[in-house]
C-alpha cells in the first residue's frame, strides 16, 4: 500500500458494518479513495455496494465502523459533506410535471455554483429537449438529465451508483465517458469519481483504481494498470495432448484437447517456464481485462487473490 | 496522429500513449512544432480517463519529447532530434525483447534467432529493391 496523505483522502471507510436484522449487508469493509481518482467499486448485485454508498451519504447509519468523506463525518457534518458532492442513484426520479429546463433550475437552486456552459454543452450533445416534461423522458434520457444535474454544480466528489445499468448498451458507454470527461475537465486533479457497477467493461479505460466486494467485504483492491499487469491469461497449444500439467498451483482455466488456458496472478514467468518445458507449439500471454479479473476473482474455488 | 490502445497487452495504458507519441516523433510522422490533441478530446476518443492522458503528457514532457505552452496546448519539441536515434533504438529494443521472449518459449536458440533476423532483413531488402525496379 502507498503511504496515504489524510488531506488527500476523499473517502475513508474503515471496518464498516451495516446490518439489516440478522443479515450483514456490509461486513467489515475498508477502503480509501484518493483525491482526483476515478475509483471503481465493483461487486455483484447484492454485494453491498448500494448500502456502502448510502452510509457515505448518511442515508443509512453504520452499525459499526467509521466512514469519512472529505475527512468529515457524514452524519455530524451532513450539510458540509453533501454540499461538496453529487450523487446519482441507480433509479432516478424527477417531478413528472416539471420540464427538463424546470428540473435543471430546481436542482441549481440548491447549489452555490452551477456551470451553465457545461449544462448547455451536455444538453446539446445529448439532444435533450428543454421543454419536454420529465415524465416523457426515456430511461436513458432520465439518466442523462441526472448526470448533467450532478456535474453542473462542480462538486468535488461525484458518486455514481450503477449509472449505466438498464440502459441501451451502445449509448451508455458513450455518455458515461462524456460526462466523466466534462466533470474532470473543470479542475483536473481535484475531481474525484466513485462509481459502483457490475457492468465493468464499460469502465475499462476510465478506472484508475478499484475495489471488488463480495458479501460485504473487500476481496481485491488494485490500481487498474497494476491489475492488468498481474492478472494474465496464458494460452498454450501442444502437438499432443499434454495430460496433467504441474503448474505450481496456478489455476487451469480451460483444458481442451491440445489447448490449455491458464490464468495467473503475478507469477506468469514461472508458469510460462513450466509450460515451456513441455514444448508447446505456441505459447502466448495476454492481460485480463478488469471485467475478466472481476469474474476470475469471484469464481467459486478460483482462489486467485 | 492515431493512437491505438490495447488493454490486453498488460502494459500500462499511459505508457502505451507515451511510446506511440515517441514512435511518431522519432519516425517523423509528427514534426517538431506540431500540436498534439488536447487532453479531454483525446481521453474521450481513446475511452480512457483524463488522468491517463495527463500522466502520459507529463511523462513526455519530462522526457523532452513534447512541450506544453500554457493555454495553447502541447507540441512536439524542436530539440527532440538529438534524442531521436537513441529513442528509435530504445523503441526497437522493446520490440526485439518481445521477439526474444517468444523465441525462448518456442525453444529457438540465439544463433538460430540471429540467423532468422538476418534472413528477414534480407527478405525485406529484397522486396524493397524489387519494388523500386518494377
Amino acid at each position: 500500500m502507498r503511504p496515504m496523505n489524510p488531506e488527500n483522502t476523499v473517502i475513508d471507510i474503515d471496518n464498516l458494518v451495516r446490518r439489516f436484522g440478522s443479515a450483514d449487508a456490509v461486513n467489515g469493509l475498508s477502503l480509501r479513495v484518493q483525491l482526483g481518482r476515478c475509483y471503481g467499486f465493483f461487486g455483484r448485485n447484492g454485494a453491498g455496494k448500494t448500502t456502502t454508498i448510502k452510509c457515505l451519504l448518511n442515508l443509512l447509519r453504520p452499525t459499526s465502523g467509521r466512514v469519512k468523506v472529505f475527512g468529515l463525518d457524514p452524519a455530524r457534518d451532513e450539510v458540509a459533506v453533501k454540499s461538496r458532492l453529487a450523487y446519482v442513484p441507480d433509479a432516478v426520479a424527477f417531478y413528472p410535471w416539471m420540464t427538463v429546463r424546470g428540473t435543471l433550475d430546481y436542482f441549481a437552486s440548491f447549489r452555490e455554483r452551477w456551470n451553465q456552459r457545461t449544462e448547455a454543452a451536455l444538453v446539446d450533445q445529448f439532444r435533450l429537449d428543454l421543454r419536454q416534461k420529465t415524465s416523457h423522458l426515456s430511461k436513458g434520457q432520465r439518466t442523462q438529465l441526472a448526470l448533467i444535474a450532478a456535474i453542473c454544480p462542480e462538486p468535488e466528489l461525484l458518486v455514481l451508483d450503477e449509472p449505466t445499468s438498464g440502459l441501451d448498451p451502445i449509448v451508455r458507454r458513450e455518455f458515461i465517458q462524456t460526462v466523466i470527461g466534462a466533470y474532470q475537465d473543470g479542475d483536473p486533479g481535484r475531481r474525484t469519481v466513485f462509481v459502483s457497477t457490475h457492468l465493468i467493461s464499460e469502465f475499462e479505460g476510465l478506472i484508475d483504481e478499484f475495489t471488488i466486494i463480495e458479501h460485504g467485504r473487500e476481496v481485491l483492491t488494485l490500481e487498474a494498470d497494476a491489475a492488468r499487469a498481474r492478472y494474465q491469461k496464458i494460452y498454450a497449444h501442444f502437438s499432443d495432448e499434454p495430460g496433467t500439467l504441474d503448474l505450481g498451483g496456478a489455476h487451469v482455466f480451460r483444458q481442451r484437447g491440445r489447448d490449455v488456458e491458464v490464468v495467473v496472478n503475478g507469477d506468469s514467468a514461472d508458469v510460462m517456464e513450466r509450460l515451456r518445458l513441455r514444448s508447446p507449439e505456441t505459447l502466448t500471454t495476454e492481460a485480463l481485462t478488469l471485467e475478466e479479473i472481476f469474474v476470475t476473482t469471484l469464481q467459486p474455488g478460483g482462489a486467485m487473490v | 496522429m492515431r493512437f491505438k490502445l490495447n488493454f490486453k497487452s498488460g502494459k500500462p495504458v499511459y505508457l502505451q500513449v507515451v511510446d506511440q507519441v515517441k514512435v511518431a516523433a522519432a519516425s517523423g510522422s509528427i514534426q517538431a512544432g506540431e500540436p498534439l490533441p488536447s487532453i479531454r478530446p483525446l481521453a474521450e476518443e481513446l475511452r480512457v480517463n483524463r488522468n491517463t492522458v495527463a500522466k502520459a503528457y507529463a511523462e513526455l514532457e519530462s522526457q523532452g519529447v513534447i512541450e506544453t505552452v500554457a493555454g495553447k496546448g502541447s507540441f512536439v519539441s524542436a530539440n527532440n532530434s538529438p534524442l531521436k536515434k537513441a529513442v528509435r533504438l530504445e523503441l526497437l529494443a522493446q520490440e526485439i525483447d518481445t521477439a526474444v521472449i517468444q523465441a525462448h518459449h518456442l525453444q529457438v536458440g540465439k544463433a538460430e534467432f540471429l540467423r532468422l533476423a538476418e534472413d528477414r532483413f534480407d527478405a525485406f531488402q529484397d522486396k524493397r529493391d524489387r519494388a523500386a525496379t518494377s
